[in-house]
């Protein structure tokens, strides 16, 4: 058992070659530790299946890139618009195989889990080795998954660690939960197993706390900027009842631009920061900022004025609108200057939320 | 001398001192304008910031010298954060162009420290008289902030706690509007939770009270506020509202006593201030006292009334132990609001 730090510049090549040689290796993902052989290799799924305790016919889903995904399971052109809008995400879709991986990865319906992580490393990984690599968390079946090499050695006795040909070090990955796995093989979305993001149908997501509607707000704004230029600044614009998370929301938005002091501006309606740190990719232009705005207290269309947000409304410039219900005096000019994100937050009951996205 | 400008958010307010005797203070008062509105609106703030600056200066100067004191200002001191950033400019602006004219320095001035030093604070006579006995724990409360911070030493601060969410003065407005209350909501939420007798009738959660971390959050009460009142009708509200009131403040101020008694246990400090909007509240003052008792220490709230709300004299003072260590803007050109500033 060898093991390599993330950082290693051969880290893909070592990888590839005990894949290639049928070996079976740990690998850091988007989520948590996981599982990789080659999925067309029977022997070696036949070993990862005995690493794990893993009891026969419960599936195994595999990293893919969309050629691959497009290649191993059956898309219709609406799930492909779906799979478009949440992917690279953290997301396990399962979807009816073309039964080119190892039936033992299938589930007893022959569907195959399939998955695009949003890491770099798995990324390219798929890209050099252009076939399919099992996906499965890092733990022996029924016990937890791990965020660090450490923790997961502790737990497996010397037998199973033999098994091991390669370890990727990336050290204690932060603590996302495993991939929420959706169904979609049936009619109706299922979701077989919640992880941190959940959603109903495209651009509907389901939160069950402040954290996931902060990852929630997270992964919209990623999912955005891949395809914004920002050459309009964004402005996303809240609606909801009091108590639903709208602040929460903003938190996350912010976090992933770097920013970790948001509170609520309802008192002094506006305030903004400096995106010095930001995990998106913004334009870069003079002015970077994030504008939060609350309503709760505003009242009339010459307040607007007074707050100068035209101002704001610059290229790499991002605002996020909190009572958006009463933007509506200055509606035209926020659509002219910038681009819109509709967020519309509903209470589902005491704990979810339902979070709507609209572009 | 020193005359001090704040028009961080609700007031315009400006103030002449000596050291810590405020010699001449005046707020234009917005909150009767705001009133009509339901809270802070930021058009009427900043028109009245506006229009109101060169009056409440005016004034200042003429208060001082009906008192027969010869005017003669050696800086000018004025809030650039924390703040609503277009308010913030009014009284920024103003001071660089009193700096100009009157060819003085400019002392600029986080408005949480003008909080913080608000118990200090003394009357034209240099009453109070009390003196610092550092470390002192201080809790600021109103409807834009909440934290608790280690006041070490003259202009040394660090902040312990401060809350992640909503403030618990925003708490209280916002729990006063779901019960059909005006603005601000505090004051009318404290009567009627009197005349209950400070009672909790219904145990709503507080928030983020276990654990040893001294951080507030106050959203995940107004939610639980907001799903109780929803399963009551207009008129049961009605019925209920002093219980309402009561039993909601009752969880924010025990959150601010429970983490405040972290705090004590965690610095070992039993020296407690408690300043800003919310430590009008005699509710809570009392809360604090028997707090402070029970560790053997001494409280200090905002040595006179006017203290607890925005104003310029505690920001003045705040300047004259800044004016002592040369704190001032190198080149008035570069100084800027910062509406997040930060102690």
């Amino acid at each position: 058992m060898k093991i390599i730090k993330l950082n290693d510049k051969n880290i893909i090549d070592e990888t590839i070659k005990i894949l290639n040689q049928g070996g079976l290796l740990v690998f850091p993902s988007d989520t948590v530790y996981g599982l990789l052989v080659d999925a067309q290799n029977e022997e070696a799924v036949k070993k990862l299946v005995a690493f794990k305790n893993r009891p026969p016919g419960k599936p195994i889903s595999v990293f893919v890139d969309w050629d691959l995904l497009y290649d191993l399971v059956l898309v219709s052109e609406k799930q492909k618009d779906l799979l478009k809008n949440i992917l690279p995400g953290p997301f396990t879709i399962v979807l009816k195989s073309k039964r080119k991986v190892c039936y033992l990865l299938e589930s007893e319906k022959k569907t195959l889990g399939v998955r695009i992580p949003d890491y770099q490393p798995v990324n390219t990984l798929i890209k050099k080795i252009k076939k399919p690599v099992t996906a499965t968390s890092a733990n022996l079946s029924g016990k937890h998954p791990h965020y660090s090499i450490d923790s997961l050695l502790k737990q497996l006795p010397e037998s199973k660690k033999r098994l091991i040909d390669l370890i990727i070090d990336a050290g204690k990955l932060p603590r996302n939960k495993p991939s929420t796995v959706v169904d979609l093989a049936e009619k109706k979305i299922r979701i077989i197993r919640h992880g941190d993001i959940v959603f109903s149908q495209v651009n509907k997501y389901i939160s069950k706390s402040p954290t996931e509607t902060k990852k929630i707000a997270a992964f919209v704004l990623k999912k955005i900027s891949e395809k914004n230029s920002f050459v309009k600044p964004l402005i996303f614009i809240i609606e909801g009842e009091m108590g639903v998370g709208k602040t929460i929301f903003v938190k996350g938005i912010g976090e992933c631009l770097g920013i970790d002091n948001i509170i609520s501006p309802s008192f002094v309606i506006m305030y903004e920061y400096e995106i010095e740190k930001s995990k998106v990719k913004i334009q870069k232009s003079k002015v970077r900022k994030f504008i939060h705005l609350d309503l709760y207290n505003v009242e009339e269309k010459e307040e607007f004025d007074y707050l100068k947000i035209e101002d704001y409304l610059a290229p790499g410039n991002l605002l996020a609108i909190e009572w958006g219900e009463k933007v509506g005096e200055i509606f035209d000019m926020l659509k002219k200057k910038g681009k819109i994100i509709y967020i519309r937050m509903r209470h589902k009951d005491e704990k979810s939320r339902i979070i709507e996205v609209k572009s | 001398m020193i005359l001090a400008i704040d028009t961080s958010c609700d007031e315009t307010a400006a103030a002449i001192v000596s050291g810590r005797r405020v010699l001449s203070n005046v707020i234009y008062s917005q909150v009767l304008l705001h009133k009509k509105w339901g809270g802070v609106v930021p058009s009427i703030a900043k028109r009245a910031h506006e229009e109101r600056i060169d009056w409440v200066i005016d004034e200042t100067i003429n208060k001082l010298k009906a008192k027969s004191q010869k005017l003669k200002i050696d800086y000018i001191a004025v809030t650039v954060g924390p703040g609503l950033a277009p308010a913030l400019e009014i009284g920024i602006r103003k001071a660089k162009d009193l700096a100009r004219n009157l060819n003085k320095k400019i002392i600029p001035v986080n408005h949480l420290e003008g909080h913080i030093y608000s118990p200090f604070v003394q009357n034209s006579k240099g009453n109070p008289k009390i003196d610092f006995s550092f470390p002192y724990l201080v809790l600021t409360v109103s409807g834009g902030h909440t934290s608790l911070v280690v006041f070490g030493d003259h202009l040394k601060y660090k902040v312990i706690g401060e809350t992640i969410d909503d403030a618990a003065g925003e708490a209280l407005d916002k729990a006063a509007k779901l019960l059909g209350l005006g603005y601000p909501g505090g004051p009318v939420i404290e009567r009627l939770a009197k005349e209950v007798g400070n009672y909790d009738f219904y145990h709503f959660p507080r928030p983020m009270v276990s654990g040893d971390n001294l951080n507030f959050s106050f959203s995940g009460l107004k939610t639980s506020f907001y799903y109780f009142l929803k399963k009551m009708n207009g008129e049961q509200k009605i019925k209920k509202i002093r219980e309402l009131s009561s039993s909601f403040q009752q969880a924010v101020f025990d959150t601010l006593i429970i983490k405040t008694e972290k705090a004590i246990k965690k610095t070992g400090i039993n020296n407690l201030a408690l300043v800003g909007g919310v430590s009008a509240n005699l509710y809570l003052r009392k809360l604090f006292r028997q707090l402070a008792e029970k560790y053997q220490g001494q409280v200090l709230f905002p040595s006179f009334k006017y203290l607890t709300g925005d104003n310029a004299a505690m920001i003045g003072v705040v300047a004259s132990f800044k004016a002592k260590k040369n704190l001032f803007v190198s080149d008035i050109k570069d100084l800027d609001r910062m509406p997040r500033m930060i102690l």
